[in-house]
């Protein structure tokens, strides 16, 4: 029997060869789509699971509610460990500090010159060995109990490698961290960890070593700061009372802290929370939210549902050529069930080809991932979760698109059949199959709508003025040391001798960063406002080479420490004061400092992405803070003068890594993520209008040839081209308008909820949804044009003939 | 049913036929023939009225018992032959077989058989559209014999034929109901009408005369 099947099955699709190939086309395509979907979902979900303990080890993070509402740290203040491991002496913890963006020295044993330096913008952190424990880092040389030696460093394999050649040379070899006043010495090596984790160890050095050297200048007994970069981690045993301890964390804090003023509370974070909780941060490169994820996977159903309704309206439609064969089949004695099992088979074989196809373009497609989805590691297209995916997408597709025809193929009267008196208003309900087709329509017109409208909010933020000038302004990672200072005065003097240096601003950052200090303050009258204000740190030039715009009074004077201070214009605002003139000459306190005039008021810059609101902010000079050099560059060959400015870097700097950047790259990484979010749309928007092209085209051929005999009639009676034309465009036309209907709610719902993430945002004008609707019904046109224009043009002689 | 009022397509028509006659039937396009032989042939439902098959109720059974019974006893014979274009000759008079769950090495020698009989071996792996008019409805003939059914429902058989090919095909027929198998035919044709040992004239669903 089976036999049987696979022959009929071969010679139909030999046979429907242009039916065959659209369906797998389209199929196959989509497949893609949904296994890419799939592996990148089981990647991020996947984070950190290789831990055994995985559902036993929880972070102890903080949560803090003030005026401005509530604020999450994912770290605790230094002091919390020692009185956790007092009264929790059951329980392991640990505690490590995370230090990004560091500079690593690797000693050589000849001349200090020949030292090489590497900078490492993640991956170093000061551990204790339960830390390594905890993770389950698996040493290749010694051991994690060696990091109880305070100068004592782990490296990973492949940092080892970076550093030494072959990580068997690491051992004993020193290195050291932002050139501090002490070495390191490498005591052991580690496997790799994983790439889908949120602890990427590099490099570990001893956090006996941090404390022994003050913490590197961290707050280590005070209660009162608290930073990311300070995690404490738990280890809980299967039956732990986990709700139990965590009301006890609760008030923790105020237990021991011996000025009763904490506001904090301490609460648990499993670790299966970590990667997908926006409150808090995490030591990865990215958060995705389990939302993200929903909706991810959401736009993969969404493209194999297009695939199985073309599927199903493509094979109805051919079902009416299959009829008198179906008839035949009847009257020789086969049963509803023998058919339906054909038809079924022969959409598997489909199916089947189909998903082959699909494994091979998404492994094609695999290695561009990384640039559509925030998961940056390699993918791996098989792997058991995704072979079984396969499989069972597969079987669901089969099902999917398999049912309905078989169904209808199997209810076919013989006679009719036989006599092929079925014709397309006969299969199925032919509302139905026009729902498909809205709904179709519906998809793509929702991903259109939705690509118009991330692509004109991303060039809105591309083009927005952001208060200040981002452009040609090259910024450098500086020191702030006593080599550095005494440098700096020579190293400002010769940029600005080059003939391509405009201006040159020292400063904490620039404008714009990712970075925020905020304080309290008082202003005018020498008492705290509610509400914080945002420090920004510069020498004299910062307004000139960043271009902020002055509504009042001077920039302040050059000094090394801070006499006079510059406020922005919402400070006024919210401080209830609308005149930036009447802020001139009042003093201002930033926090327990002496209080100094307010000389200038700054024109509001938007000091973080366009998603946050501007801020109260205050700028004054403070040397001792400064982090960066902005450079102001006049030139037709950026990078040619950043090239220049390295060596003259290296000159002035060789203890130092070069590191910098231009601002507008700086900025334009705030929106990395709805980048890569807009691509994902414009793709798979560019997939559902192929797919609905595919079976547009599919059911339009069927209704040429169904319509031959109408078509010749209307021809003989005087029909004029473009009236036959619209014959066949009006249906589509009609159908794509309600799907509008549909779609274009659905789309705004989505996108304004998008939207809202930003502070500054487009407003989502009628002509998003104009384009949208134009565009489809454009696209259905030229899909429909080329098929019936044949027809139109057909000699009605020969269309009649043949009846 | 038009206008409410019922529109009978056959009406009073009382028949036996017994084992191993040829019945023709005649009439006019429209008087009834071919629905006549869809219901005998249990292809087309009726409302009204009984069909007794070898003394079991056609008219009380259900779909999947009406197919058993056809299945075993019925062959037919169509004029425009209906052969399916996807399969061989070998395949197409295999296929009753396959639906009737006959062993594969059985198939084999019985489609042999009748390949042999109608000395058509030579043309079992063409397509039908490989041959001409008479031998595709061979084939067709072939095909409802291969199951060795006791009744051969044939409408017009010959319709699409020219009269050599027809005679040859009615010859056929005739050897055949000398060998005991029971043959019900619609026709046009007077002379094909008179290969039958018996005729039914219908006219507007009735019938007219019988002879």
């Amino acid at each position: 029997m089976i036999q049987t099947y696979l022959k009929t099955t071969f010679r139909n699709l030999v046979k429907n060869r242009k039916h065959a190939l659209l369906n797998i086309l389209g199929l196959s395509v989509a497949l893609a789509a949904c296994i890419i979907v799939f592996l990148v979902i089981q990647y991020e979900t996947g984070y950190d699971k290789h831990l055994k303990n995985y559902k036993n080890i929880h972070q102890i993070v903080t949560k803090d509610v003030d005026a401005a509402g509530e604020h999450y740290t994912a770290g605790v203040p230094f002091p919390l460990i020692k009185y956790l491991r007092q009264d929790y002496p059951q329980y392991t913890f640990t505690e490590m500090m995370q230090n990004n963006g560091v500079q690593v020295t690797v000693k050589q044993n000849s001349a200090e010159s020949n030292n090489k330096k590497f900078r490492e913008e993640t991956g170093l952190f000061y551990g204790e060995p339960e830390l390594m424990q905890m993770f389950e880092v698996n040493f290749l040389t010694g051991n994690a109990s060696l990091l109880k030696d305070v100068n004592s460093v782990a490296l990973s394999k492949s940092i080892a490698e970076k550093y030494f050649g072959s990580w068997k040379e690491a051992a004993g070899k020193r290195i050291n961290i932002d050139n501090s006043n002490y070495d390191l010495q490498v005591a052991a090596v580690f496997d790799d960890v994983p790439e889908n984790s949120d602890f990427p160890f590099k490099i570990v050095a001893s956090y006996a070593g941090f404390i022994a050297h003050d913490g590197n200048g961290w707050p280590l007994t005070d209660w009162g700061s608290n930073t990311s970069n300070h995690q404490v981690y738990v280890l809980l045993p299967e039956k732990a009372n986990i709700p139990a301890l965590d009301k006890e964390l609760h008030s923790f804090e105020r237990k021991y802290d011996k000025n009763k003023k904490s506001t904090r509370t301490h609460f648990l974070q499993p670790l299966s929370k970590i990667h997908f909780d926006d409150k808090l941060s995490n030591n990865g490169d990215h958060i995705t939210t389990r939302r993200s994820l929903y909706t991810l996977a959401f736009v993969g159903l969404l493209v194999i549902l297009m695939a199985c309704i073309n599927f199903v309206n493509l094979s109805t439609a051919l079902a009416v050529t299959r009829s008198k064969e179906v008839g035949i089949r009847k009257v020789m004695g086969s049963s509803k069930t023998q058919l339906r099992t054909q038809v079924f088979f022969e959409t598997g074989m489909l199916v089947i080809t189909a998903a082959v196809i699909a494994s091979g373009l998404s492994y094609i497609a695999l290695p561009y991932v990384k640039n559509i989805f925030a998961a940056q590691g390699t993918l791996s297209l098989f792997n058991t979760g995704s072979i079984v995916f396969i499989l069972l997408i597969t079987l669901v597709t089969i099902l999917l698109s398999g049912i309905y025809p078989a169904f209808i193929m199997g209810k076919f009267k013989p006679v009719e059949a036989i006599k092929s008196k079925i014709n397309t208003t006969k299969v199925g309900s032919i509302s139905l199959r026009r729902a498909l087709v809205v709904l179709q329509f519906s998809f793509s017109q929702i991903f259109i709508i939705a690509t118009i409208i991330a692509v004109s909010q991303m060039n809105f933020i591309r083009t927005a003025d952001l208060g200040f000038n981002k452009e040609s302004v090259l910024m450098l990672q500086m020191n702030s040391d006593s080599i550095t200072h005494s440098r700096i005065k020579v190293f400002k003097e010769e940029l600005l001798s080059r003939s391509d240096v405009k201006l040159v601003s020292f400063g904490l950052d620039a404008p714009s960063s990712g970075n925020s200090w905020q304080s309290n303050f008082a202003f005018d009258k020498m008492e705290d406002k509610d509400f914080s204000v945002s420090l920004k740190m510069g020498d004299e030039n910062y307004a000139n080479t960043y271009g902020l715009k002055l509504l009042a009074g001077r920039f302040y004077e050059a000094s090394d420490t801070c006499r006079e201070y510059v406020v922005n214009e919402t400070l006024l605002k919210k401080c209830g004061m609308k005149n930036p003139q009447d802020a001139i000459g009042k003093l201002f306190r930033l926090g327990g400092r002496e209080p100094m005039p307010v000389v200038g008021v700054v024109k509001d810059f938007k000091q973080q992405s366009l998603k946050e609101a501007v801020v109260p902010i205050v700028i004054s000079p403070k040397l001792k803070y400064y982090q960066s050099a902005g450079i102001k560059l006049f030139s037709n060959n950026l990078l040619k003068s950043n090239t220049e400015i390295q060596q003259l870097w290296d000159k002035y700097f060789p203890e130092y890594v070069y590191n910098s950047n231009f601002l507008d790259d700086s900025i334009n990484r705030y929106y990395e993520q709805e980048q890569r979010l807009s691509l994902m749309y414009k793709i798979y928007a560019a997939l559902a209008i192929f797919i609905s092209c595919l079976g547009l085209y599919g059911l339009v051929s069927f209704m040429v040839v169904q319509k031959t005999k109408e078509v010749g009639i209307r021809k003989v009676l005087g029909a004029s081209v473009q009236s036959i034309m619209y014959l066949f465009s009006k249906e589509f036309t009609v159908l794509i308008a309600i799907a509008f209907l549909l779609a274009a709610p659905a789309a705004w719902y989505l996108m304004n909820s998008w939207l809202k993430d930003f502070v500054y945002r487009i407003n989502i004008g009628v002509g998003v949804f104009a384009v949208a609707i134009a565009a489809s019904i454009l696209i259905a046109w030229v899909t429909v044009g080329y098929k019936s224009l044949r027809a139109a043009l057909a000699n009605p002689v020969q269309s009649l003939r043949m009846e | 049913m038009v206008g409410g009022k019922p529109n009978f397509i056959l009406k009073d028509v009382n028949a036996t036929v017994n084992e191993g006659e040829f019945l023709s039937i005649m009439g006019p396009s429209g008087s009834g023939k071919s629905t006549l032989l869809n219901v005998i042939g249990m292809l087309d439902e009726f409302n009204e009225g009984e069909y007794r098959f070898f003394h079991e109720e056609v008219h009380r059974m259900k779909e999947k018992q009406r197919s058993n019974l056809y299945k075993q006893y019925i062959g037919f014979v169509f004029q425009a032959y209906h052969l399916i274009d996807e399969l061989t000759v070998y395949e197409n008079i295999e296929t009753p077989l396959i639906y009737q769950d006959v062993k594969s090495s059985e198939r084999k020698a019985m489609v042999a058989d009748i390949l042999d009989r109608f000395n058509i071996v030579g043309k079992k792996d063409l397509f039908p559209t490989q041959l001409s008019g008479g031998q595709q409805q061979l084939v067709g003939i072939a095909r409802a014999l291969i199951a060795r059914p006791k009744l051969i429902l044939a409408d017009e058989p010959t319709g699409n034929l020219n009269s050599k090919q027809g005679e040859e095909i009615m010859n056929l027929f005739k050897q055949l109901n000398e060998e005991g198998v029971t043959i019900i035919q619609v026709t046009h044709s007077e002379k094909n009408a008179g290969y039958g040992k018996r005729i039914i004239h219908l006219l507007d669903g009735r019938i007219e005369k019988e002879e």
